[in-house]
């Protein structure tokens, strides 16, 4: 390590420093009574060290308000929707990688088609078929939606393809079926990849934002990331500004705590789904 | 094991598959049909709610009723600039292609994305004339100015970032987590921050201004500001995903180039220029269709920060689209406005999945 090397670390530092900036802010004020708030964001050093601190924001969440209610909401969903995602992209990505029947082709092209259907552009249809089914304002309104992900079952498709034929030819000697191929021979190995669809999979289920706007119209109903969008737009009258940043950390804690935990699996994900799909 | 009855390969594949077929086509593909198939009606959400049949077969009048209008004439003078812009490109791609320096894919792309350039800006109503629609084109115009700036801005800031920190020491690594944390950030998160980051009165920006004695930007609510704020905070949000796979397509240019380069006295920015560039064309067309896919279908910054104002100069295509269907409870408008930004998406898509399979 050359000097050269430790001024490229303080230089990059400055603009590091400048990113992390207003998430620092946010947690910062978030510390703050809202009666300091209120009159001024900047008390000591531009409002970035808590000074006035209390936790009162905090406790005044988890007392009343539906913070912990939308929270819990949120886990449902991502849980309910990252176990969906995992059962369907396992079982068709292993089965896409591995075995050969009739129409495999046909299903390839139409799964590959379906990778250019954005969101956006079915979330009109979708209102209209939950609304006819009379679903909406439901956990299943708001998981089922997200599980025809094609990208999910390319990523396990592209995993099942890279283990070895061996392995499957001989437990096929050993006359075993393929479900039992799949279940106790080809699951077990594909842990790793498992892991980085679930990680992608929840990050999107937890931040997922024009789908529940739409679906659940019930304040019961809101995910947390729903729910801050509607006491954002009035956070300086009735809320207090302390308390409204309180929630925002608290939305954001398990996305940046799991990140942080499993940086390396997030990391692998997005550059697969980014660069395949 | 052998008594047991077994499945034959065909039939376990389709019982494996039945899980992804079903949650496909009842999701996926039937609601894209849908979604063409509502744009052919007049459909009131409200009124269709009460009574299904309140529906009208009106066939293309709701895409002539958004993207056209009364007395719409063609001519070449209507937008000098973009039109100019196009013509170039036409005589680019061309000249590019026959120097070999474009591959035919590539150059085609450029081709058709220049003449559109030069036709489509030319449309304009005549004297008396009128759009029916008077939002909608310039929604589009907005959405694309949103993705001209965010993208370059992106794409520019994550190249130099990745090629900066692309060594594998500790120091380097928690930059990295640094830079790539806001990325996890929901959309709300995002605008929660920013939008009291740019407030006038509380804002972090405004205080600091003020402490220098400047008089603080009213930059969500000012025509001026409100899209480079939505920007600024979207840059910030999105960065992340761009530098990793930077970072990534960084790792496969070997190191004895920049060996073989140093003993040149190439280093630094001469070697990012003459090496890494070139090694990392790929990548960046990756990055860059990946991004204009992403941000074509911006939504929540605008929806939340600003509201599509002021005077709808933030106002984007998602948001309209939302707005069409349930606010003005027009389905038919809005899903034929779903299928246009569906087109879109989809010539962006296959351009990279071309791109994807160049590699190969």
């Amino acid at each position: 390590m050359n000097r050269s090397y430790y001024w490229l670390v303080l230089g990059l530092s400055v603009p590091a420093f400048l990113w992390l900036v207003p998430t620092l802010w946010m947690v910062s004020l978030s510390f703050q009574p809202n009666e300091v708030l209120a009159r001024t964001t900047s008390s000591t050093f531009f409002g970035l060290i808590p000074i006035p601190f209390t936790a009162d924001n905090y406790a005044a969440l988890f007392s009343f308000g539906q913070t912990p209610w939308w929270f819990m909401n949120s886990i449902i969903v991502a849980v309910g929707m990252t176990l969906g995602v995992l059962f369907v992209s396992t079982t068709a990505g292993y089965v896409l990688a591995r075995l050969e029947f009739p129409f495999k082709r046909t299903i390839m092209v139409i799964c590959l088609i379906g990778l250019m259907v954005p969101e956006q552009a079915v979330f009109i249809p979708l209102y209209t078929m939950f609304a006819d089914f009379g679903w909406h304002n439901s956990y299943h309104a708001l998981i089922l939606p997200r599980m025809a992900v094609p990208i999910g079952v390319f990523l396990m498709m592209q995993f099942f393809k890279a283990i070895p034929k061996d392995i499957e030819e001989a437990a096929r000697l050993d006359d075993v079926g393929w479900l039992q191929i799949f279940w106790y021979v080809m699951l077990p190995l594909a842990r790793p990849a498992m892991m980085t669809l679930a990680i992608l999979t929840f990050l999107y289920a937890w931040n997922d934002y024009l789908w529940p706007l739409v679906s659940a119209q019930q304040r019961e109903f809101f995910t947390i990331t729903l729910g801050l969008a509607s006491i954002q737009s009035n956070f300086a009258q009735s809320e207090g500004l302390g308390r409204v940043m309180a929630s925002g950390v608290i939305a954001s804690l398990p996305v940046v705590i799991l990140f942080l935990i499993f940086q390396r699996y997030v990391v692998q994900a997005m550059t697969a789904g980014g660069s395949k799909g | 094991m052998a008594s047991r009855s077994k499945l034959s390969q065909t039939q376990a594949a389709w019982l494996l598959l039945a899980p992804f077929l079903a949650t496909y086509t009842l999701f996926l593909i039937y609601p894209f049909f849908r979604g063409v198939w509502i744009s052919l009606y007049d459909w009131n959400l409200l009124a269709v709610a009460f009574n299904p049949d309140a529906k009208e077969f009106v066939g293309m009048r709701n895409y002539e009723r958004v993207m056209w209008g009364k007395d719409i004439t063609w001519s070449v003078l209507n937008a000098p600039v973009l039109q100019t812009l196009g013509l170039i490109g036409v005589v680019l791609s061309i000249i590019l292609s026959r120097m070999g320096r474009l591959s035919r894919f590539n150059a085609i792309a450029l081709g058709i994305g220049s003449v559109l350039l030069v036709i489509l800006p030319g449309f304009h109503p005549a004297e008396g004339g009128r759009w029916y629609d008077r939002r909608f084109w310039p929604t589009v115009g907005n959405t694309l100015v949103f993705v001209g700036f965010t993208v370059p801005g992106v794409t520019i800031s994550a190249l130099v970032l990745a090629a900066a920190l692309n060594r594998e020491t500790r120091a380097m690594s928690i930059l990295r987590t640094l830079f790539f944390l806001s990325q996890v950030l929901s959309v709300t998160v995002v605008t929660l921050i920013w939008q009291i980051m740019f407030s006038p009165r509380q804002g972090l920006i405004a205080n600091i201004t003020e402490t220098f004695g400047g008089t603080p930007i009213n930059w969500l609510t000012d025509q001026q500001f409100a899209m480079a704020a939505i920007v600024i905070a979207t840059v910030w949000w999105s960065l992340g995903i761009a530098m990793i796979l930077f970072l990534a397509g960084l790792q496969d240019i070997s190191k004895d180039i920049y060996e073989a380069a140093a003993l040149d006295n190439a280093k630094g920015a001469r070697a990012f220029w003459y090496i890494t560039l070139p090694n990392l064309t790929r990548t960046i067309s990756v990055v860059v269709i990946l991004q204009i896919i992403l941000h074509f279908q911006v939504f929540g910054q605008p929806h939340l920060m600003t509201r599509g104002g002021p005077n709808d100069t933030t106002q984007v295509l998602v948001r309209y689209i939302y707005q069409t269907g349930f606010r003005d409870s027009e389905l038919g408008r809005a899903s034929a406005m779903a299928v246009f930004l569906f087109l879109i998406m989809g010539s962006f898509s296959i351009i990279q999945f071309v791109i994807g399979r160049e590699k190969d």
